[in-house]
């Protein structure tokens, strides 16, 4: 079971990795997404925010979200800290992402193009 | 006679069957949609196997390729894997030969692509051969990759590029359930009208739209006479592409009885030519046989 605070730290991670990548901001300037990424295990709320294609992270759950990305502590920081790709735990319901197919296509996207080889 | 058994998840509306006689043998050649159920389609491909001479699938990719590398979408690996005794293709060694050739002739052989051609290529990882073809040719491209399937309003320009997306991305996304990257079923009937208005343009400023016919007419906006490139047509969307104002529909796969079949279906004929299991065929038998059998693109003006 990982932390609030490991999953906090995780998230960091990968706020740093997306805003390293000149080329996904470029990508995502015209997805303006919030999204609320909770544990079932640990109380723990995030909030990602999306914005002319900066992404901002912040404790706590928005008052409304696009997305909702929800999975147990550990599962969340290891998917923020790109340890494992998020389409094994999706597919096998570990992993669950409330909102548009587009959406989640998408968010899976973005994680990729971060960690992804 | 031979028996050729296209199974698709696409939408059983576009369900055809014919005769020809190709190098002086009969086949049969019939296509089975299963309006996007999957099950229906593992159902349908163990009936067949071991009954008929080839089975292509449709509606789905098994094998994407970019430069030298092949990915395996997870779902098309399962269809295929229903399928013990029959030789069974999903028309990517068909793309990497035949739609190459295309693009060659239609330089050679029509004014439709001149050197610095503007073309849009609605998805290229499912067509890598084409979009090498067109890269060789100094066609002005586009690939819409991540337009059309993630929303993301970013044109890839360079074949270099798309490999290089292609290898970041597709281990992952390949395993997905297919119709969360490609229209399966009744959304093959429909338009997604957001991303026709908010990508439209990107058909608009092209000369030439090229790719697999379901992504090309799903985001279609109106046109003022561009080319199409595309593969499996019927007399349908062939009035649907008059009405929207392509100029010109190029099918890489011939017609038969007004109906130009998919490449997997075409793919599954060359094998029950050719009588060799899928992994001793080389891309030479087919180019060999493709001009055996005289293959041409077909070409109809719609203006």
């Amino acid at each position: 079971m990982a932390s609030h605070e490991e999953i906090t730290a995780s998230l960091l991670a990968f706020q740093e990795g997306y805003n390293k990548n000149e080329r996904l901001k470029i990508m995502n300037r015209d997805w303006d997404r919030v999204v609320l990424v909770q544990a079932n295990d640990i109380p723990s709320q995030h909030t990602l925010e999306l914005r002319n294609g900066e992404l901002s992270v912040r404790e706590g759950a928005p008052p409304r979200a696009d997305l909702t990305v929800i999975a147990d502590s550990e599962t969340l920081a290891d998917l923020f800290y790109g340890d494992i790709t998020p389409t094994e735990p999706y597919m096998n319901g570990t992993l669950k992402i409330i909102g548009s197919e587009d959406d989640i296509v998408r968010l899976d996207f973005i994680s990729l193009m971060i960690w992804g080889e | 006679m031979k028996r050729v058994v296209s199974v698709s998840l696409g939408s059983s509306r576009r369900d055809h069957r014919v005769e020809v006689e190709l190098l002086g043998e009969r086949f049969e050649i019939s296509r089975r949609g299963t309006d996007g159920d999957f099950d229906r389609a593992i159902q349908l491909l163990k009936e067949l196997d071991g009954k008929v001479d080839a089975i292509g699938l449709g509606g789905i990719d098994v094998y994407l390729y970019a430069g030298k590398t092949r990915y395996v979408v997870r779902d098309g690996k399962k269809l295929m894997d229903a399928v013990q005794k029959t030789p069974v293709v999903d028309g990517s060694g068909l793309k990497n030969t035949l739609e190459r050739e295309t693009v060659y002739y239609l330089r050679e052989h029509t004014d439709l692509l001149p050197p610095g051609t503007r073309v849009l290529m609605v998805s290229a990882v499912d067509r890598f051969g084409m979009a090498e073809a067109f890269a060789e040719l100094g066609c002005d491209l586009t690939f819409g990759d991540l337009i059309f399937a993630a929303g993301i309003p970013y044109p890839i320009r360079t074949v270099k590029e798309l490999e290089e997306l292609a290898a970041r991305l597709l281990p992952e996304m390949s395993k997905l359930p297919f119709h969360m990257l490609y229209p399966t079923g009744k959304k093959q009937e429909a338009q997604d009208e957001e991303k026709v208005s908010k990508f439209g343009h990107y058909y608009r400023e092209a000369q030439v739209i090229a790719g697999d016919y379901h992504l090309v007419r799903r985001y279609m906006p109106q046109l003022d006479g561009q080319t199409i490139i595309t593969n499996t047509t019927t007399a349908d969307d062939v009035a649907f592409l008059k009405e929207k104002g392509a100029g010109c529909l190029v099918t890489t796969t011939p017609e038969f009885q007004g109906r130009s079949f998919g490449t997997n279906v075409m793919e599954a004929v060359l094998v029950a030519l050719l009588q060799k299991t899928w992994e001793q065929i080389t891309p030479r038998d087919y180019l060999d046989l493709l001009r055996r059998l005289d293959f041409k693109p077909r070409m109809v003006y719609l203006r």
